[in-house]
């Protein structure tokens, strides 16, 4: 359902030319639960923007239930990218002047879903994150984890085929962390696709399948299982280091990335 | 979707009320002024008489020698002579049934009193003109008529009065058949007419476009019989010796406007066939020397333009407004883009979250258009504060400087488009910022 072949991405400035991601190939199929894992600098999140269509790529092809996105047009992207894709940040990226159920409408009112519908929805999704009392609250009224919880509410009410999370327990404590990991494996069980970039090896291993990102491009993940994943890091870190050396990324563009 | 742009318009406002009101109140200000002179100068312009302008034509005769020069542009003097406007005014033109109406008319003045001693005497400039006149004009009755034509043809003491003269002198009760005394003699009132809102006194230019509209109406006969002076422009082209007043009735001397209702293009024809015949007719009695003859008849409109009645500073002054305006919407256009550019980050959810380009710019269109309205009706007020200060001002412009339902509906339609124009900038701006820049660094 989602399918990378050599995609690339290149930064272009006056004196640098910056390759964030190269030939990129990656096959995601319906209900997977990927986790993405990577220095920092290496691309994670270039590649994540670039599969929910937030950014365009340099080359290569990239299709998303069989459509090309390189034939569509920004508005064909972000009617796609609302349809069919939800995205949780590290940020938590909610907009602090609409309480919770107005967060969570946000997508929905995009999408054109009549009034009750999306209130049917939002409730639905509030009791599932455990915040249905909340509704009317503000996201400076909740703590880091509630907020994610709302987040991915916020994900969720669209029905997505596809969750996007770029560091979702990157802002929480371990316990907290925990509890947005065990939602989102539940998510994945009912039968959502998750892409998952983190840094958190014990996240990362919790997932059936993981990838390597590696400076811009998939590491030979087959060599490395869910057992070796501090091996992997550290063989990544040694790798990137190497690269930085030979390559013309600059440590800035690089972290940007 | 709109109403929820709205919802969010309005909760941006109250996110930044200061910002919100210095940028309403500078389109209030921008708009308060622009429509102060656009108004003056709507009034001014607009059409006196939309239903009939084409068909009252103002009638000019070149009754001068060759080789006199007058200062209009086509060398044709604004009024004509007492003998040409009564020979004019007594010619039968046209077919039986469709016969040219047409009247003369001049100013004149007189002290008003009554036999009363409540009400003090006070002096009020008086039309002469014929009963045609107004029809003519649509000058409507709120009692009574015109004086008949044999009132008129027997230079009866009758007079038509405003309504407003009429408020008066009788506290707006009908007076037909009354007598008030103009200087020493005793009028009948045979009509009161309904207040006249014309702002510009096309049919008489020559005592000031933008005066009032005269309280007092007498039959034109009534200049020969009780040798009425005028309170109007005299010219002439010529020296001539006018002693007395019958001297100024026969002399060259250029002092009434002639007006004539010509009702189809078959009929202007006619009436300047006669014109021309009239005017060789003339010539060959001696009273002028013109190899050519000369003259001119012109529509409502047509005869606004001849005059210049709005000039060339009034249209200055309107430029300069909107010069103003555009410096206005110019520092709404740093406010915006400062405020929208904040948002950035906002805008990138939104648009992570499925918002297209469109929808991102149509959210701001719609809050700048609000911000349009707001400034739009906050501008209406300042513009009557203008108007008022103009009127209070200058007299002269007291008719002129209001704001018709027009102007009203224009005020806050210019607001919103000028904010429209001032916002498109910020607006695309904002919704062409790539999400992603923002998505990580909140």
């Amino acid at each position: 359902m989602l399918s990378m072949k050599n995609v690339s991405k290149v930064y272009q400035t006056e004196k640098v030319q910056t390759h964030a991601l190269r030939d990129f190939n990656l096959d995601v199929s319906e209900g997977e639960f990927i986790a993405v894992t990577g220095p920092s600098g290496s691309g994670k999140t270039t590649f994540l923007n670039i599969a929910g269509m937030l950014e365009s790529f340099t080359g290569g092809t990239y299709c998303l239930d069989g459509i090309d996105i390189a034939t569509l047009s920004d508005n064909a992207r972000a009617d796609l990218r609302n349809q069919k894709i939800g995205f949780i940040f590290q940020g938590f990226n909610l907009i602090p002047d609409l309480n919770l159920f107005e967060n969570i409408e946000v997508p929905l009112r995009y999408r054109g879903i009549k009034s009750a519908e999306r209130k049917r929805r939002i409730q639905d999704c509030l009791e599932r994150v455990g915040l249905a009392s909340r509704s009317k609250h503000l996201p400076q009224q909740l703590s880091g984890g509630q907020q994610q919880r709302v987040a991915i509410a916020r994900a969720l009410a669209g029905k997505p085929r596809f969750l996007l999370a770029d560091e979702p327990t990157g802002n929480l404590d371990s316990l907290m962390a925990r509890q947005v990991m065990e939602l989102l494996e539940q998510i994945n069980a009912e039968g959502s696709t998750i892409i998952m970039v983190t840094h958190d090896q014990e996240l990362a291993r919790r997932t059936p399948r993981n990838i390597q990102v590696v400076d811009g491009q998939l590491a030979d993940f087959t060599l490395y299982q869910n057992n070796n994943m501090d091996a992997v890091a550290n063989k990544s870190v040694s790798s990137i280091t190497s690269a930085e050396a030979a390559s013309d990324v600059s440590p800035s563009s690089a972290s940007e990335a | 979707m709109f109403i929820h742009y709205v919802d969010l318009a309005w909760r941006s406002f109250k996110r930044t009320p200061l910002v919100s009101i210095v940028m309403v109140s500078a389109i209030a200000v921008g708009i308060g002024i622009t429509m102060t002179s656009l108004s003056v100068y709507h009034m001014m312009s607009m059409d006196p008489i939309p239903s009939k302008s084409d068909k009252l034509f103002a009638v000019q005769l070149n009754t001068m020698d060759d080789g006199n020069q007058w200062w209009t542009d086509d060398n044709l003097p604004q009024q004509i002579t007492y003998k040409d406007a009564i020979a004019l005014y007594q010619a039968d033109i046209g077919q039986a049934g469709m016969k040219i109406r047409k009247v003369p008319s001049t100013r004149t003045g007189f002290s008003v009193h009554m036999d009363r001693s409540t009400t003090k005497p006070f002096l009020e400039s008086t039309r002469l003109t014929g009963r045609d006149f107004f029809d003519m004009f649509e000058l409507e009755f709120e009692y009574g008529g015109a004086w008949s034509t044999q009132q008129e043809k027997s230079a009866a003491p009758v007079v038509v009065i405003s309504h407003s003269l009429n408020q008066k002198l009788f506290g707006g009760a009908n007076s037909i058949g009354k007598v008030i005394n103009l200087d020493e003699t005793k009028f009948q009132i045979v009509g009161v007419t309904k207040h006249w809102d014309i702002h510009t006194k096309y049919y008489d230019l020559t005592n000031g476009a933008f005066n009032n509209t005269e309280n007092l109406f007498i039959p034109v006969s009534l200049l020969t019989t009780m040798e009425l002076p005028t309170w109007g422009n005299t010219n002439g082209w010529k020296f001539e010796e006018v002693n007395t007043h019958q001297d100024k009735l026969n002399s060259e001397l250029l002092w009434l406007q002639f007006w004539a209702e010509l009702d189809s293009h078959e009929q202007v024809q006619q009436f300047e066939n006669y014109l021309q015949a009239y005017l060789q007719e003339q010539g060959s009695l001696g009273r002028f020397d013109r190899r050519a003859q000369q003259f001119a008849v012109r529509d409502v409109n047509t005869w606004l333009d001849y005059n210049r009645v709005v000039s060339q500073d009034n249209r200055i002054l309107v430029g300069l407004s909107f010069m103003f305006l555009i410096v206005c919407l110019a520092n709404i256009l740093g406010l915006l883009l400062g405020k929208f550019l904040k948002r950035a980050p906002e805008i990138g959810v939104r648009r992570a979250l499925g918002a297209n380009k469109t929808q991102v710019f149509m959210q701001h269109l719609v809050e700048v258009s609000m911000l349009g309205l707001f400034g739009g009706i906050a501008g209406i007020g300042i513009a009557q504060l203008g108007l008022w200060g103009v009127r209070q001002s200058y007299d002269y412009y007291s008719a002129l400087a209001t704001m018709d339902i027009s102007m009203l509906v224009a005020a806050p339609f210019i607001a919103v488009f000028s904010c429209i124009l001032a916002g498109m900038y910020p607006a695309w701006l904002v919704c062409k910022t790539a999400p992603a820049i923002y998505l990580k660094t909140q």
